[in-house]
């Protein structure tokens, strides 16, 4: 079920109704277990039953680490753990794609080999709920948190339907102690959930996919050569577009969960106001970045080992970060390419940060445009279809087709500049602050007219229920 | 609740560290309600709510005022669900129209209804190449009914990638993978479609708001061309009916239309990056390989006892002596009719059917496509031996 389609409009309506009717803890907590499955059902009834199944053995696993006497033993039933959710994820995510690069390594070495294709569908959201499922015992093995005694809970924390098929990550550790006591329903709260809604689905249909996607979609998908205009504000409404459509998933969700009365962590703060990559990784898919660092980056060393070695820590978590994000060769070399800017970074702050001008305005500015610019570049690999596509653009954006084709239209060119142009200084302006800090500096009556402005233009724009683009991964 | 903006710095505690254990009481679930609490703007929001709520029902009540006022009537949006409902609707011996939008206007159900004995499903879609369509009842093992098959030589042999062929491929396949979620969404449009003229996806978007601004371009940027505004209805059996404005005459709105067809039945430029003799061959290339595809599939659903009769429906003005230029009967319609050894029924060939006005130059108004199916039932029985 899609957040921006009418079913979602109504299954909302009835479950807030339901929920905030409901007197009961336990009752309201099961109308969620319901809801949160019906949800995700909507799509591929079967797949209910996988995610079902994942959690009910996440949730003994957790209790195996917890009861085992010796670390040998509590480590053996993590790798259990570990290997049953990665083995899951490989199998759909990642089957064609093994079998497709065996099937190559075979004949580089003279070796024909046709591999059957596996027609796998993709179980819609499994990079996030195997991620929220798999926190759950790898807190536990750590000692940061005891494992709960309800099998329900443990599934309303994994299959909370906001956050369900494309994040926030919300850890078990963050979600199950909300499970406690019953929240009060507050009139302020529920409105800024609403509100926080109708700002993401704003963000959604109105910003990423009226505005932008069209001009993006051209541009990747042309076939010749283009020029560096053309080429970049291609890339431009792409880095737009995909900010405003995870970034507003991620602001519905945090809504919808408020309007239940349920609290989850932002999962973006202003990212294209970052200075560095580093800045940009602490404001980009927060969920996912703290996610890698905590159980990925520091159990490798962190940045308490020799520089060689934490840069080769940086590169492998930004490699598997590609990785997760879709298989192909092509996302992983978007996360390659970010452990590279992580290194780079590094090497520089090493070098300059002491001196007076590295923390002048200018130089900031031009760092933050500089982060622009790379991410950007990274974010060409994200997009194309394949390396062919990616070369032919990054050959366009620096010169290489002078006498390219022009293609977008003015008004194209237009909403991209205006749109991108916004962003940017909305991001500046709020870059050390949080949205909740500047409604509260707003008058009243610009907030209203900001929100009906919102509602009508999502009204007017008719949400053509295009599928968010995290979804995929 | 925070009174200030320091305040939400002590609300917004930031999430404890992975390596700074927690103390005991902080790992039992059970402990601390809360990790994290979201901070909430102090703003009047009962207010502010209620007036957005106002807002927004006078805004949309305008719009919706204003649709009508020039023009604008209630219709369902042709979408890829609509037309899952009309597939799901195709029994083993169904007859099913496909093909382009000559198909969907200038045939009366009701009419065929009459003439075959069972009500027709209508599968055609506007602007498309009915080529994924006759491939996917031709695979449908269960299918052995009748296919009436609207041509337009241009739209049916449009080769991969082009928006006539992309639109049939997505809209065939939505059908195989529609999820409940969609269906049901399509269950709830419907009503509001049909009392509500703004929603329209096609045309009153913001998106296609925006493509109308009169905002020049640049020389050769590659702008879309335009598609035809309202002039028809459709109902939950995709029935198209031309409304009043359009079938009158001479009309405005008709003449608007005429104009429109014409680009857009014009063979656009070849694409600068390709040598124009490697585009035609590749091109030449694509129609043979779809002559190929269409006599397969029309062999094979033959081979289960299924039954395909190629129509051409009326057109006339300008588009006429486009059409006849740019794709002459000899061409696409007699290779057609000659690889698939199926019948054919070329309208200019009947004086029966020969004789109607198409008010925009592509379709029937809603009263002639009654007496026109009326004439070409007794056709469409002879050419499928029934």
């Amino acid at each position: 079920m899609l957040f921006n389609s009418l079913t979602f409009v109504v299954f909302f309506a009835v479950v807030v109704t339901a929920y905030w009717s409901i007197r009961s803890w336990n009752a309201r907590k099961n109308l969620l277990v319901v809801a949160s499955y019906v949800f995700y059902g909507a799509w591929n009834p079967p797949f209910a039953a996988l995610l079902f199944s994942t959690t009910a053995m996440d949730f003994w696993l957790g209790r195996r680490i917890a009861k085992a006497k010796g670390q040998r033993s509590r480590r053996a039933w993590l790798v259990g753990s570990v290997c049953m959710n990665l083995s899951m994820l490989g199998f759909f995510k990642y089957g064609n794609f093994l079998l497709q690069n065996f099937q190559w390594l075979l004949a580089r070495i003279g070796i024909i080999y046709q591999p059957p294709h596996l027609d796998i569908l993709l179980p819609v959201g499994i990079s996030f709920y195997t991620f929220h499922s798999l926190s759950y015992t790898l807190d536990i093995y750590r000692d940061v948190l005891k494992p709960t005694k309800s099998l329900r809970d443990f599934i309303l924390a994994v299959s909370f339907f906001p956050q369900l098929v494309a994040g926030p990550i919300v850890r078990a550790g963050d979600f199950l102690p909300q499970l406690v006591r019953p929240p009060a329903l507050r009139a302020g709260q529920f409105f800024w959930g609403l509100l926080l809604m109708t700002l993401g689905l704003f963000e959604k249909i109105v910003l990423a996919d009226t505005m932008l996607s069209g001009s993006a979609d051209r541009i990747f998908g042309y076939a010749g050569p283009l020029v560096a205009l053309d080429s970049w504000l291609g890339v431009m409404a792409f880095a737009g577009q995909i900010f405003f459509d995870f970034a507003g998933y991620s602001t519905c969700a945090i809504g919808a969960a408020l309007c239940l009365g349920f609290h989850l962590k932002d999962n973006f703060r202003f990212p294209y106001a970052a200075i560095g990559f580093s800045d940009f990784w602490r404001r980009w898919h927060i969920s996912l970045s703290t996610f890698l660092r905590d159980y990925l980056y520091i159990p490798l060393g962190g940045n308490q080992v020799r520089p060689v070695r934490c840069a080769t820590n940086l590169v492998i978590v930004m490699f598997l970060g590609g990785l997760w994000h879709g298989a192909a060769w092509t996302f992983v070399v978007w996360g390659l390419l970010h452990g590279s800017y992580l290194v780079v970074e590094r090497v520089i702050r090493g070098l300059f940060e002491n001196k007076e001008w590295a923390s002048n305005l200018a130089t900031r500015l031009f760092a933050g445009f500089a982060t622009y610019a790379a991410v950007c570049i990274a974010w060409v690999f994200f997009r194309a279809s394949d390396f062919t596509v990616a070369a032919r653009m990054l050959r366009g954006m620096f010169g290489g087709h002078p006498h390219g084709d022009a293609i977008l239209t003015t008004r194209e060119m237009l909403q991209i500049a205006l749109v991108t142009a916004g962003m940017i200084l909305v991001h500046w302006s709020l870059r050390d602050s949080n949205i909740e800090t500047a409604v509260m500096r707003l008058p009243p009556w610009i907030v209203t007219a900001a929100w009906a402005l919102m509602a009508c233009a999502i009204i007017l724009t008719q949400g053509n229920s295009n599928a968010f683009i995290y979804f995929q991964f | 609740m925070p009174s200030s903006t320091s305040n939400f710095k002590r609300i917004l505690r930031l999430p404890r560290l992975f390596f700074s254990k927690p103390p005991e009481i902080e790992r039992v679930h059970g402990g601390p309600p809360f990790e994290y609490e979201r901070p909430i703007p102090q703003v009047p929001w009962r207010g502010i709510t209620v007036v957005v709520v106002l807002i927004v029902i006078a805004a949309v009540s305008a719009w919706e005022f204003c649709c009508r006022s020039i023009g604008y009537g209630p219709t369902l949006n042709d979408n890829e669900d609509l037309w899952t409902m009309a597939r799901q609707r195709v029994k083993p011996e169904s007859v099913v129209i496909i093909g382009d939008s000559r198909a969907w206007y200038d045939l009366d159900l009701d009419e065929l209804e009459k003439g075959f004995g069972k009500r027709p499903v209508q599968l055609a879609m506007g602007g498309s190449c009915a080529y994924p369509v006759l491939a996917d009842l031709a695979n449908d093992e269960n299918f052995h009914g009748t296919i009436i098959c609207s041509i337009v030589p241009r739209l049916f042999v449009a080769p991969p990638g082009t928006l006539p062929m992309e639109r049939t491929e997505k809209t065939v396949r939505r059908s195989h993978t529609e999820t409940p979620a969609q269906r049901v969404s399509q269950y709830l449009a419907m009503p509001l479609e049909e009392r509500v003229a703004f929603l329209k996806q096609e045309e009153l978007t913001l998106d296609d708001l925006l493509k109308r601004l009169p905002i020049p371009n640049r020389p050769h940027a590659q702008v879309p061309p335009r598609l035809p505004p309202y002039f028809g209805t459709l109902d939950r059996e995709r029935r198209a009916r031309m409304i009043e404005e359009c079938a009158r005459p001479g009309s405005e709105l008709a003449r608007m239309i005429q104009q429109i067809w014409i680009p857009l039945f014009t063979p656009p430029p070849p694409p600068t990056y390709i040598p124009k003799e490697e585009f035609e061959k590749k091109m030449g290339q694509a129609i043979e390989q779809r002559f190929h595809d269409i006599a397969k599939a029309v062999q094979k659903l033959r081979a289960r006892g299924g039954k395909i009769v190629f129509v051409r429906f009326p057109y006339g003005g300008g588009l006429k002596d486009l059409e006849d230029r740019e794709t002459p009967r000899a061409g696409i319609w007699d290779r057609v009719i000659k690889d698939t050894g199926a019948p054919g029924i070329y309208y200019e060939y009947y004086p029966e059917l020969k004789g109607f006005d198409c008010p925009e130059w592509s379709h029937l108004s809603a009263g002639d496509s009654v007496e026109f199916s009326k004439r070409l039932v007794p056709h469409l029985r002879k050419a499928l031996q029934l």
